[in-house]
């Protein structure tokens, strides 16, 4: 039985239309350097490409395969990439959300970017090989709750409309399906997910907010949470993290997607993401704000918890 | 030997976060007006609750606590004026957070004393000491601490009896 | 000594090991996940996928207590742990990808200390492999020299065969006790023909060739092309059958606790950072560079050996796609 289908024809003219863009920034001296996608090796992937030459700009793509959110190569964390002068980014609408975010927490100034933008009908799950056509088996679950498939306020948007079936919001229904449960089953749940964590920090290094200098987790004076990938240790990790992220992820599930051992870690941020627009009407990602939600208070915040 | 010589009572253990300048002072003034209450809660002393780090309330789990409370000025009353409102916001979440991992809030309270309310503190201790000593003990992260990855796992029957009877 | 058994056997075998209080580890389902585990019955066995991580885990552990300590008063007393604990352990349905690899880690474990963690569950485990029946285009082995049918590093081999069961022949004398001990479960050599043999997709990589150009171009500039992308996760070196790097922590409190020694990635930004402050790899291409380095050219120093057995692992959940075969074959033509 063959799942249906998603429209992916536009891509090959999305991907053109970056490669002039491409070209004609760099020739004209407009951007340094341009952060995109290209082929790799393996049978229908794409890997992240840094360019700096304008005779490079035929090697972007844009296919389901561009999984990547290249905006954390924008970040003070990955301090190697080069970031003299104005840099281009491809970037999709989940993308440009992290992007969003990080301006406004003062990480990149909008005027030091470049925004290639790309309307985009779904990229792959990761558990499905890169070969793999688009359908809505395969299609990565964050893109059944999108809401961003056409980027706006960039610098360049190719004119192609991404054509974006109704499908299963599948975090919606997982964490419905989790809060229904007991505690001690929902304990159970994440006691056998976090069981399969390696510690390998994967989760942390592809995140756009995860850009801290030092992360709390590695440091021992004091060691507030365990390095040893040991149950308890992976537990507290990842409740540490999931708390750091809440009010800032706005969901490009690279966490998800990166972990070796498939742990659902996007459920955390997602439910992290409802409560916050539960309680504080905040959704991340839409506009640059000033301050996030846990930086700032209302005098009538909901207090019904405390006695 | 009798059996019911041999039952040992749960005592569980309280750990309470609290502000200097409202709770500690509200739970001295307990202490000043012999108001007598459970002796199970260890009270760790904070400037405000606002420098409470959600990291705390979670360290305090693993290491043994049964229940946590975590109580500060009311609002409007915070000695640094606005600790309390951005610790309001950061609780309102975190216990989000482990209950969606499968914590029972019914072990974590929160609450506004103030210093002059010797009587709530005992009202607020009395009430989790005695909720928490029916749930029995906290197990979920204690059980999780004695868990290896099965590579490192050994033969250790008397390590594990040796944890359980910490 | 060469043999047959049938599905049906084999699964009685596992069990029968399993109720005689061995530990039996093969492919089994974790939450979704293919992983080298114990089972606790065969039928939880999954003979056909690649386990997500490698079969490294059963002599170097993820995380492993190596100390404990317990402290009264001013007493405190260390206990060391006793070897003679780790369990008795039979391995099975291990792919050659990563049987190869366990030879090469007898080099550096038994070096100039002999690392009883390591050495003592080696001797208390038997390894049972399987021949691969299929591969994707990660899978390399064939380009590092080895095959989807190496015995290297298998006490006990089997092969699939068509019509069902498997050719099975021992290597040692751990796989010959295991046959002796289990006797009626063995049949004399069936005639079928063995089910075609996986075709991984890389030509054969000139390892000398690319040792050479490692050993002239420790400076050069293309360690940034390749790898400026690199996000210094752990990812490739905890899912590789010959990665062996690891970290001694203290973990615990006044009172009682534990020394751990637990895996360690040369991607990480912290492992080379010394107590001065100093990184002496600052930069993540200095990082990966270390990597590639450490395969195909110090462990060849040292050892004689390739720290690579083209299992692929690291190609499929890098977070970037850094696809270290493509980077070997692309060496091994810079000198042409």
């Amino acid at each position: 039985m063959t799942s249906t289908l998603i429209d992916t024809t536009i891509y090959a003219a999305i991907s053109e239309a970056i490669q002039q863009e491409a070209k004609r920034i760099l020739t004209d001296g407009q951007v340094s350097t341009i952060v995109g996608y290209a082929a790799a090796r393996r049978k229908g992937s794409a890997q992240p490409m840094i360019i700096t030459d304008a005779a490079d700009a035929d090697k972007l793509i844009f296919t389901p395969a561009c999984v990547n959110d290249l905006v954390v190569y924008l970040t003070k964390a990955k301090k190697d990439i080069p970031k003299k002068g104005k840099i281009g980014i491809v970037v999709k609408g989940c993308d440009l959300k992290a992007l969003t975010g990080l301006i406004g927490e003062s990480q990149l100034k909008r005027e030091e970017l470049y925004l290639i933008g790309v309307p985009c009908a779904g990229v792959l799950a990761s558990t499905f090989a890169p070969s793999q056509d688009l359908t809505e088996e395969s299609i990565a679950p964050k893109c059944t709750e999108c809401d961003a498939h056409l980027p706006t306020g960039c610098d360049f948007v190719p004119t192609e409309t991404p054509l974006t079936p109704e499908l299963e919001k599948k975090y919606a229904v997982e964490i419905a399906r989790l809060e229904a449960l007991t505690p001690a089953e929902r304990w159970a749940y994440w006691k056998e997910q976090f069981s399969k964590c390696i510690k390998c920090y994967a989760c942390r290094q592809v995140c756009p907010f995860c850009f801290c200098e030092q992360c709390l987790c590695d440091r021992n004076k004091p060691q507030m949470v365990e390095t040893t990938p040991r149950p308890a240790g992976n537990t507290a990790w990842h409740i540490v993290r999931a708390m750091h992220l809440a009010g800032r992820c706005a969901g490009c599930a690279e966490c998800e997607r990166v972990c070796p051992m498939d742990i659902p870690l996007n459920l955390l941020n997602r439910k992290m993401a409802k409560e916050l627009k539960e309680l504080y009407d905040h959704e991340a990602g839409f506009e640059v704000l000033e301050k996030g939600p846990l930086t700032m208070f209302n005098e009538k915040d909901d207090q019904s918890f405390i006695k | 030997m009798h059996p019911a010589k041999q039952k040992h009572t749960f005592e569980p253990k309280i750990i309470a976060f609290v502000c200097t300048w409202c709770t500690y002072a509200g739970a001295d003034l307990a202490g000043t007006s012999r108001m007598q209450y459970p002796s199970n809660v260890r009270v760790l002393k904070f400037p405000c609750t606002g420098r409470i780090d959600p990291v705390f309330i979670l360290k305090a789990f693993q290491q043994g606590a049964d229940g946590v409370l975590v109580s500060g000025c009311h609002p409007g009353d915070c000695h640094y004026i606005a600790g309390n409102f951005h610790a309001r916001r950061r609780f309102a979440v975190f216990r989000k957070l482990l209950e969606f991992v499968g914590v029972d809030l019914n072990r974590l309270q929160f609450s506004w004393v103030s210093a002059a309310e010797g009587g709530k503190w005992v009202e607020v201790v009395t009430d989790l000491t005695e909720k928490v000593r029916n749930m029995g003990p906290m197990t979920e992260f204690k059980e999780l601490a004695t868990e290896e990855q099965w590579s490192g796992a050994i033969n250790t029957p008397e390590l594990k009896e040796a944890f359980n009877a910490i | 000594m060469q043999k047959y058994i049938s599905q049906q056997n084999l699964n009685t075998l596992l069990d029968t090991l399993i109720a005689s209080g061995t530990r039996v580890v093969a492919p089994r389902m974790n939450a979704g996940t293919p992983l080298y585990e114990p089972l606790t019955s065969s039928a939880e066995m999954v003979m056909d996928q690649l386990p997500r991580r490698s079969a490294k885990e059963a002599y170097f552990p993820v995380c492993e207590d190596i100390m404990t300590y317990e402290k009264e008063g001013q007493k405190v007393s260390i206990s060391d742990i006793d070897p003679a604990r780790f369990p008795e352990t039979v391995l099975v349905g291990v792919r050659p990808c990563d049987a190869c690899a366990i030879p090469v880690l007898d080099a550096v474990f038994s070096w100039d200390y002999k690392d009883e963690f390591f050495l003592e569950r080696r001797r208390k485990t038997t390894i049972v492999g399987l021949a691969c029946t299929i591969a994707d285009d990660a899978c390399f082995c064939t380009a590092v020299g080895l095959s989807p049918a190496d015995t290297k590093g298998s006490d006990l081999f089997l092969t699939p065969l068509e019509g069902g069961g498997y050719a099975c022949e021992s290597y040692s004398d751990k796989g010959e006790a295991l046959i002796n001990n289990h006797n009626s479960l063995f049949n004399d050599p069936n005639s079928a023909a063995s089910l075609p043999l996986a075709q991984p997709y890389m030509e054969k990589f000139d390892l000398k060739k690319v040792k050479a150009w490692l050993d002239e171009h420790f400076e050069d500039p293309s360690w940034d092309a390749i790898a400026l992308r690199c996000v210094g996760c752990g990812a490739c070196a905890f899912v590789c059958p010959a990665c062996h790097c690891f970290d001694i922590v203290d973990e615990g409190t006044e009172k009682a606790g534990k020394r751990r020694k637990n895996w360690d990635a040369c991607g990480f930004w912290k492992f080379t950072h010394h107590a001065s402050g100093h990184n002496p790899r600052n930069q993540q291409p200095k990082r990966y560079r270390n990597r590639i380095m450490h395969k195909f050219k110090y462990y060849d120093d040292k050892f004689g050996q390739t720290l690579c057995t083209g299992c692929g692992r690291c190609i499929r959940v890098c977070p970037v796609g850094i696809d270290i075969a493509q980077i070997v074959e692309e060496i091994s033509k810079k000198l042409e």
